[in-house]
């Protein structure tokens, strides 16, 4: 019995300290999520009191009528959807070529591609703008969607070539030899097969592009093509609209999407990331 | 000819995006190419790497130093942290787990340089920040934590650690899974207590699995650069703290300073860095 007794205190201790924890990580967030709520600029700044005097949906519909939110929003599913569609479509083929042909360079190639993606995009980001200055590139969605659709192009080869790599190839085959052309193969066979591994990707690649602040700043200069990234990177940073309950509310508006997508694939965004083709 | 032609749009499009850019970088890094000198900039040879690598001034080598301590001091926090806390869920008899599990996640899913502005904004500021609440409730001065060098990087590590920790949480979760719990009760028979499970049974089943897990964090952190950057030097808002990571370094001078060449050969240096890096940790990896 005593055992069982010191058993249960050990648990209940260890449950109050994941609960603690587990408070202590969720501090910040809860906390801009009352911020959000909270009415008028001012109300925090004096007392030390970390409840909101009282409670509003003031700053979300602020955010949303007065700030070219919206705006903001809809550059952002641009960019997404856009780069998705370029690095998938220039992915997929790459993938599938890596993983069912043995040609000469192939591993070259391969190897190249890693070493290329050690790169920091941020280091060329000076490069890219002086480039993308000479063909009249800057300031538009497509010269974004370039960009990112390029680093991500080699994100999804490598991981997706991972899954191809567990497809048998004796499905292929047979359908080979029941006569489907190539294109026909990759089409009615191929992606219906890989489409877990293509989903994933395709939401790794989306959730990048709603992530990414540096380049959308540094390459979009005016106000109305900014994304909702780049948008919150201005409401924080401009002296004069500077708002906090304001910027509180639109970082609640810009995570809760992405909360939402992350814990959907959660699950395979482990497996994917342990098992398929990050892993060198 | 068939694989080829299936990769030819990709190779167009990383050629143009990635490669070019880098080999542009290194063309860059061999000019004195600047703000004054944007067309007309003229051939420098080697004269970029010499005062980034040979002069203690140029600020380059005390960033690199900088970039290696916070590299291995974080990396030591991120793996023993999120070591304790995975063995603390997977204790025999814990019910709630998943609820755990899915509370310590959070961090992990809001997108990072949303994290990193919060931070910013709800603990660090000195007005609406929970931490100069927190001071001044307990009788201190309010404190600006982002101004000076060390409370800065203090800051910026306990942040990175916020971001960082779920995902080792996570993986080490899953590597536990799989270690055999046979060995446990063997070893409790004979008397083991805790420490010596986890030194002779937990950590040795663990340390293959986790490798390229620390590996590829390690990369990461390495490349830190959003943290750096949005809470001490964003432009127009400069706390005044002057740490400086390799980034950080690299991407001032080329768009703050506009030292382009400076910049793009402290580029190329990063670049040799990591690739040195991570064929040593290949070859490591491989060989165990």
């Amino acid at each position: 019995m005593g055992k069982s007794i010191k058993r249960k205190i050990r648990l209940a201790a260890l449950h109050l300290f994941y609960i603690c924890v587990c408070l202590l990580g969720l501090v910040p967030i809860l906390y801009i999520l009352l911020l959000s709520f909270s009415g008028g600029s001012g109300a925090l700044t004096t007392g030390t009191s970390i409840l909101p005097e009282r409670f509003t949906l003031e700053n979300y519909r602020r955010i949303l009528v007065e700030e070219p939110f919206l705006r903001w929003l809809f550059n952002s599913v641009i960019l997404s959807v856009g780069t998705m569609i370029i690095a998938m479509g220039t992915s997929v083929t790459t993938s599938y070529a890596f993983s069912r042909f043995r040609f000469r360079g192939r591993n070259a190639a391969m190897q190249l591609l890693l070493l290329l993606n050690a790169f920091p995009q941020i280091l060329s980001m000076f490069a890219i703008f002086r480039l993308f200055r000479l063909l009249n590139l800057l300031d538009s969605h497509g010269g974004l969607i370039f960009i990112y659709a390029g680093s991500m192009c080699i994100f999804g080869i490598w991981n997706m070539k991972g899954y191809f790599d567990s497809v048998p190839i004796e499905i292929e085959e047979a359908s080979k030899i029941d006569g489907a052309g190539n294109m026909q193969l990759i089409v009615k066979i191929i992606l219906p097969l890989a489409r877990p591994a293509i989903i994933v990707t395709a939401v790794m690649i989306l959730i990048f592009v709603w992530n990414e602040y540096l380049f959308a700043t540094t390459f979009m200069m005016r106000e109305e093509s900014y994304t909702l990234a780049g948008g919150l990177y201005q409401l924080q940073a401009n002296d004069y609209s500077r708002s906090w309950p304001l910027f509180s509310a639109a970082a609640m508006l810009v995570s809760v999407p992405i909360l939402i997508v992350f814990f959907c694939v959660q699950k395979y965004m482990v497996s994917g990331l342990t098992a398929g083709g990050v892993k060198q | 000819m068939l694989p080829w032609l299936y990769s030819f749009p990709a190779y167009v499009l990383i050629g143009v995006i990635v490669l070019f850019p880098i080999l542009y970088t290194g063309y860059i890094s061999l000019t004195n190419m600047n703000l004054y000198h944007w067309q007309d900039y003229g051939f420098a040879g080697v004269e970029n790497y010499v005062r980034a690598l040979g002069k203690i001034d140029s600020g380059f080598l005390s960033a690199l130093w900088t970039t290696i301590v916070w590299t291995a001091v974080n990396m030591l926090f991120d793996v023993a942290v999120s070591y304790v806390l995975a063995v603390g869920l997977n204790t025999e008899g814990m019910r709630a787990k998943r609820v755990y599990k899915t509370l310590l996640i959070f961090p992990w899913a809001m997108p990072a340089y949303v994290s990193i502005l919060v931070w910013r904004v709800g603990m660090f500021n000195t007005e609406f920040g929970l931490l100069n609440k927190l001071l001044v409730a307990l009788g201190g001065s309010k404190t600006d934590f982002l101004s000076r060098n060390v409370p800065a990087f203090l800051s910026c590590m306990v942040l990175n650690l916020w971001m960082s920790l779920p995902y080792m949480i996570t993986m080490f979760d899953g590597a536990l899974q799989s270690v055999d719990r046979s060995m446990y009760e063997s070893a409790e028979m004979e008397g083991a207590n805790v420490w010596q499970k986890n030194l002779y049974i937990t950590i040795p089943s663990l340390k293959k699995m986790m490798a390229p897990v620390v590996v590829m964090t390690t990369f990461t952190t390495f490349k830190q650069f959003d943290i750096v950057y949005l809470l001490t030097m964003q432009k127009g808002s400069v706390s005044g703290s002057t740490m400086q990571t390799i980034i950080t370094y690299a991407h001032q001078n080329a768009f703050v300073s506009n030292n382009y060449g400076l910049s793009s050969a402290v580029s190329i240096v990063i670049f040799a860095i990591i690739i040195v890096f991570s064929v040593w940790t290949n070859r490591k990896t491989t060989e165990a």
